[in-house]
């Protein structure tokens, strides 16, 4: 479901394999993240490029694996966000707790 | 939905090319959704992606076999669940003994016909769905034993308002979305309207939880002449991160407490979806915006609010996701702004709700993917 792309000193590169984020995937997201967090002690820089529908379910996961990181001091940013993903992240103010960016380069800039 | 409208999937696990491709073929006449591997770690990597109503596996596969597959299965939490079957070339004793302690439901002989397989398959996920209507029909029966709903049964008389709504169950299992009015004294009542996130009965019973705590915080509110939405909120939230039961559990809420008094609305919400104000005297909609995080994110999490003035005509909407989220042509979408512009299409300056149910009941229900709720307000005067 996810793989790692890119393993660099301190970051990972990882692209969420799924079309639809829903409740079935959820639950295995989660622990799989959070497993490589635990492994790897780096940020995560989360691809999303194939990823077409978000549920509500999945956010939870999606922010449940975030405090994770939170809580080792690290961090998960985003990337490769559809429009409408962005779009319910913004209105929901979900932008406001990830860092989200356009594109792979601006993610690395600061690291 | 019903059973007839969902097409069922079946993932079909051989290291025979041929044989899979056969099965598949049967399957897909029988009007099944066919997900193939050819190898137990292939199904695995699809297991991942998408879930089957049931798996037909082979038993003996080179690198991991069907023994092993099934118990990588079982360890799984969302996959553990999923009615398993084995395909064996022979009826090995050993084998169904083993495969009993590992809660495979049944066995198929490779030799038996195709289509004799594709009927074993379809008594069994009857029974399996047979079973868990039952389980699910006991458990709606206690809860309406207990009188417990997160969801009333019909909306309120608030004075100068017209109060509706309109709810809907994923797959019509009670999920997470949860609504109440409360009239605390003759000034003051409340609209509450949430979200946990989850789907079907666990956000259901943790909805109970974040509910009990809203009507806390808002009793003890008033009762201290705390009048503010966002303060409200901010008691809430702080009250659910330090809940070891609640832990990890996010919830939305839309909160509006009516002064009739000062005749206003204080509006404040928790990664809620922007309300929609209606102007009858502009016909124009406004999008309503709160700042604040999802309850169960942060214990420091700020809340703000804003005051909302009705004049007569004038309609306010609040909705969960699932009034914004739809599947067509087998893809899923969320799209707030096609909501609004149907709105539009919809409301005037009269009472909009009964157009409004009109509207979301004639949806087909293959494309609801969520609870759907939605609080409509209109001011009389």
């Amino acid at each position: 479901m996810i793989d790692i792309i890119k393993n660099q000193s301190n970051y990972l590169l990882v692209d969420v394999n799924l079309q639809e984020a829903n409740m079935a995937n959820a639950s295995t997201f989660r622990s799989e993240i959070i497993k490589m967090l635990d492994l790897h002690h780096k940020k995560i820089i989360l691809s999303l490029h194939q990823v077409n529908y978000i549920d509500s379910t999945f956010l939870g996961a999606l922010v449940a694996a975030l405090k994770h990181a939170i809580s080792l001091k690290l961090d998960i940013a985003l990337v490769g966000l559809k429009k409408d993903i962005h779009d319910l992240m913004t209105l929901i103010r979900l932008d406001k707790v990830f860092k989200i960016y356009d594109n792979f380069n601006d993610a690395t800039k600061e690291d | 939905m019903t059973d007839q409208e969902v097409q069922k999937k079946i993932l079909l696990v051989d290291d025979n090319p041929l044989f899979l491709k056969m099965l598949s073929k049967a399957f897909d006449k029988a009007g099944f959704e066919c997900t193939v591997a050819e190898s137990a770690n292939e199904a695995i990597r699809k297991l991942a992606i998408d879930l089957p109503d049931a798996i037909l596996s082979d038993y003996q596969m080179p690198k991991m076999n069907g023994i092993e597959f099934r118990k990588y299965i079982l360890k799984q939490p969302t996959l553990k669940d999923i009615p398993f079957i084995f395909l064996t070339d022979f009826s090995d004793k050993e084998l169904v003994n083993t495969g009993l302690d590992l809660h495979a439901i049944d066995y198929v002989i490779k030799d038996t016909p195709v289509n004799v397989i594709v009927a074993k398959l379809n008594n069994l996920l009857a029974t399996v769905s047979k079973q868990r209507e039952l389980s699910e029909l006991e458990v709606k029966k206690a809860a309406a034993a207990l009188n417990i709903r997160s969801v009333p049964q019909k909306a309120p008389a608030i004075a100068g308002y017209e109060v509706n709504f309109w709810h809907k169950s994923f797959q019509d299992i009670p999920g997470g979305d949860f609504i109440d009015f409360i009239k605390v004294t003759d000034r003051f009542s409340f609209v509450i309207l949430g979200d946990v996130m989850g789907k079907k009965w666990m956000a259901w019973f943790l909805s109970f939880s974040f509910l009990s705590y809203i009507r806390a915080a808002v009793r003890f509110g008033v009762s201290s002449h705390e009048y503010s939405a966002a303060g409200i909120l901010e008691k809430v939230n702080q009250i659910i991160c330090e809940d070891e039961v609640l832990k990890d559990i996010l919830s939305s809420l839309s909160l509006l407490m009516i002064d009739h008094e000062e005749n206003n609305i204080t509006y404040a919400g928790a990664g809620d979806l922007p309300l929609l104000h209606y102007q009858a005297k502009t016909k124009k909609f406004e999008s309503l915006k709160c700042s604040g995080l999802l309850l169960g994110l942060f214990a420091n999490g700020l809340y703000d609010e804003q005051k909302i003035i009705m004049q007569p005509g004038d309609q306010l909407f609040m909705f969960t996701d699932g009034i914004i989220d739809y599947a067509v042509s087998g893809e899923t979408k969320s799209d707030y702004n096609l909501f609004i512009k149907r709105l539009e299409t919809i409301t005037d300056s009269r009472n909009s709700f009964e157009k409004l149910k009109q509207f979301l009941i004639k949806q087909p229900p293959s494309s609801q993917v969520d609870d759907a709720s939605i609080i409509h307000i209109y001011k009389t005067a």
